[in-house]
């Protein structure tokens, strides 16, 4: 072979850059024994979780977090399942919207169901969420779940008074500009719902749009901020609001975790769900109908029900949550006294038991287009 | 060319266009596409994903329903980029100048300082200002240390947001701007100070003009930048105003709406382009780029 000339050296530069990603597309048809791809909220893509299964498995594991559940479901009906093995999202999804549109694939019972008889009582075999609705298939495993309602400062106002007063706090005149909404558009939804007396998770009539419509209007006007969750809590710690709308151990717990225990979430008394106030999030983890689905997807779904991994699930960066799993004695002793008062767990099952399981709501858009221009009004 | 014996020459594959074709191409894949794909979604059935397999007007005639109230957010997001554009060419003018006349051998150190917070995300600088303006944060804490009652109330207000973007797009105007300004040849100020010209009349007839194409690209580039910003009017704002990106965001997430999403950034596309394109056409680029 001859001296490379610079033009030799130049074509052949050509040709890889050509065919590195075709080589690279002809590895993501062969089979995917060393590749997982996980959406999910945030927690399972850290590496705390992850790194450990990467080098059991000598994997490439790759997740993608998301804090919503209608950017992911949507993700996989615009064609991306055959892009994810694990989706990651709140309950009423799996069974209600995703395995009749055929975007995920049942587990093998066998495998699975024995898993739910080690988790807290309440999510016993079979569990409806992780359950088709025929109650034939196994459509998901249940790990992090909690209340999610809103979230005061015990200094200003009491546990007991924002208890018994629920989503009255929010209609009261006197705390207009004391407050801030959470940014979590769906979760509002329910919230104002729910201020304004009315059941989310039926069919609406014009009269409930109309009261829905002058309670978003005035909850948004009396709104200090409409921020994230890290906005949430540093305004609720600097005292620039003393409650926030829209919140639960998911996202105070991080900021009792730092020290600042007089932040609770709190679930009302009573409310219009049959006589429930709170609505909480289970989170139900599905393997996606991808025509090449990786092998490790259920392996992984299994080694996040070991009592550690468990554990670290729960306190993975960014937000701490009760896990399923803290119904095995084995991973509830990992918990120190100070991670459980960060997720509340003094009363985590009296909430639980205040709340209504998180639903579709069946007129959600428009509910949606009208917290739009209810926001659109603040200006 | 009146010569109309002449035919048009053949297409021919010259080598600069094949040299060109890398480029063409990723332009074409890069820039083109996703653009194209955004404007057949805004064409599509509403909350689909048949995107090249329908066309309906219904997304555009849901935008333009006299109901709808998002014509505030257009509104809300161009006048932001108005005053943002307005309130740096006033406040990096100076500084341009003094870059290219004044700072002397400093010049270089003042630059650094300008480009340096580029290094840091966007996000983690917007967070800053809020540990700064909040409650008893940096400015409301120091001014009570000092026995005052406290800072004012700035966060979470339109203006804060303004204030974002003005902070976060000053080096996209005052770099070209300098630019600009050091195209003015130190020869031309000195002949029309020994014609008799004013202060004022050199730096309207001589300095501006020359100046201009820098100040121009400035003002386009934040313009747009800022006509798209969202973080500003999130952290900074609080949403104490909704900008058309945060709607559009929305559509894409909450609304499980493409189709509707993809309309609206078309929209948003045309109003700045075609307000970009208006306000070149109004400047006769080859006069201010010196080519006769």
């Amino acid at each position: 072979m001859g001296p490379m000339s610079r033009r030799n050296m130049l074509q052949m530069m050509g040709a890889a850059a050509f065919a590195g990603p075709l080589l690279s597309m002809s590895r993501a048809f062969a089979a995917r024994e060393g590749e997982l791809n996980i959406l999910c909220w945030e927690g399972y893509n850290s590496a705390q979780v992850l790194d450990p299964f990467r080098s059991a498995k000598s994997a490439t594991v790759k997740a993608e977090s998301l804090t919503n559940d209608p950017t992911m479901i949507n993700r996989l009906r615009a064609g991306e399942t055959n892009v994810w093995d694990l989706i990651n999202v709140n309950n009423p999804w799996a069974r209600k919207v995703m395995a009749p549109a055929g975007l995920i694939k049942p587990l093998p019972r066998e495998t699975f169901e024995p898993y739910f008889d080690k988790m807290l009582p309440a999510f016993k075999a079979p569990y409806r969420w992780a359950m088709s609705d025929d109650g034939k298939d196994l459509l998901g495993m249940a790990q992090r779940f909690g209340p999610y309602s809103f979230v005061v400062n015990t200094d200003k106002i009491s546990r007991a008074t924002a208890e018994e007063q629920g989503w009255d706090l929010f209609n009261d005149p006197s705390l207009a500009g004391k407050y801030g909404i959470l940014e979590s558009d769906d979760w509002n939804v329910f919230d104002i719902f729910l201020t304004a007396g009315i059941n989310p998770f039926v069919e609406h009539t014009d009269a409930d749009f109309k009261a829905f419509e002058e309670t978003a209007v005035r909850i948004f006007k009396g709104a200090k901020m409409i921020g994230d969750i890290a906005t949430m809590n540093q305004a609720l710690i600097s005292g620039e609001i003393d409650l926030h709308f829209t919140g639960g151990t998911y996202s105070v717990s991080p900021a009792r975790a730092d020290g600042y225990p007089n932040l609770r979430a709190v679930t009302p008394l009573k409310g219009p769900i049959d006589g429930k106030g709170g609505v909480s999030w289970i989170e139900i983890t599905s393997t996606v109908n991808n025509p090449q689905l990786s092998p490790l997807a259920a392996q992984f779904l299994e080694y996040v029900q070991d009592p550690e991994v468990a554990h670290t699930v729960a306190f993975a960066e960014g937000t701490f949550n009760p896990v399923t799993q803290m119904g095995n004695k084995a991973c509830f002793d990992l918990f120190t006294k100070e991670e459980l008062d960060a997720i509340q767990w003094d009363s985590v099952e009296e909430e639980m038991a205040r709340s209504a399981e998180y639903d579709i709501v069946p007129d959600y858009d428009k509910a949606l287009e009208i917290v739009l221009a209810a926001k659109r009004q603040r200006g | 060319m009146a010569d109309g014996s002449l035919s048009a020459p053949a297409p021919k594959l010259t080598p600069g266009f094949r040299a060109s074709l890398p480029v063409l191409f990723l332009l074409v894949a890069g820039f083109l596409a996703p653009l194209v794909t955004v404007a057949a979604y805004a064409f599509a059935t509403p909350k689909s994903f048949d995107v090249f397999r329908s066309f309906t007007l219904q997304n555009f005639a849901a935008i333009f329903d006299p109901q709808n109230t998002v014509w505030t957010s257009f509104a809300w997001a161009l006048a932001l980029a108005f005053c943002c554009v307005a309130i740096l060419l006033i406040v990096c003018y100076p500084i341009a100048f003094g870059l290219n006349k004044v700072f002397g051998k400093w010049s270089g150190l003042v630059s650094v300082l300008f480009v340096f917070p580029l290094f840091v995300s966007e996000n983690v600088r917007l967070y800053g200002w809020v540990l700064f303006f909040i409650k008893n944060g940096v400015l409301d804490g120091a001014l009570k240390w000092f026995g005052f009652s406290g800072g004012p109330e700035l966060l979470y207000t339109p203006g804060i947001t303004l204030f974002g973007m003005v902070y976060v797009y000053l080096p996209f105007m005052l770099f070209p701007m300098t630019l600009g300004i050091a195209m003015i040849p130190r020869d031309l100020v000195d002949a029309a100070r020994d014609l008799g010209a004013g202060r004022m009349m050199i730096w309207r007839e001589v300095e501006l003009p020359l100046a201009m194409p820098g100040i121009l690209i400035g003002a386009l580039l934040t313009f747009v930048l800022a006509a798209g910003a969202v973080a500003e009017a999130k952290i900074l704002g609080g949403q104490s105003v909704i900008t058309i990106t945060q709607d559009i965001e929305v559509a894409f997430t909450y609304a499980q709406n493409w189709p509707l999403g993809s309309a609206l950034a078309l929209i948003l596309v045309l109003i700045v382009s075609g307000l970009a394109l208006a306000a070149m056409a109004r400047l006769d680029l080859d006069k201010i780029l010196g080519k006769r």
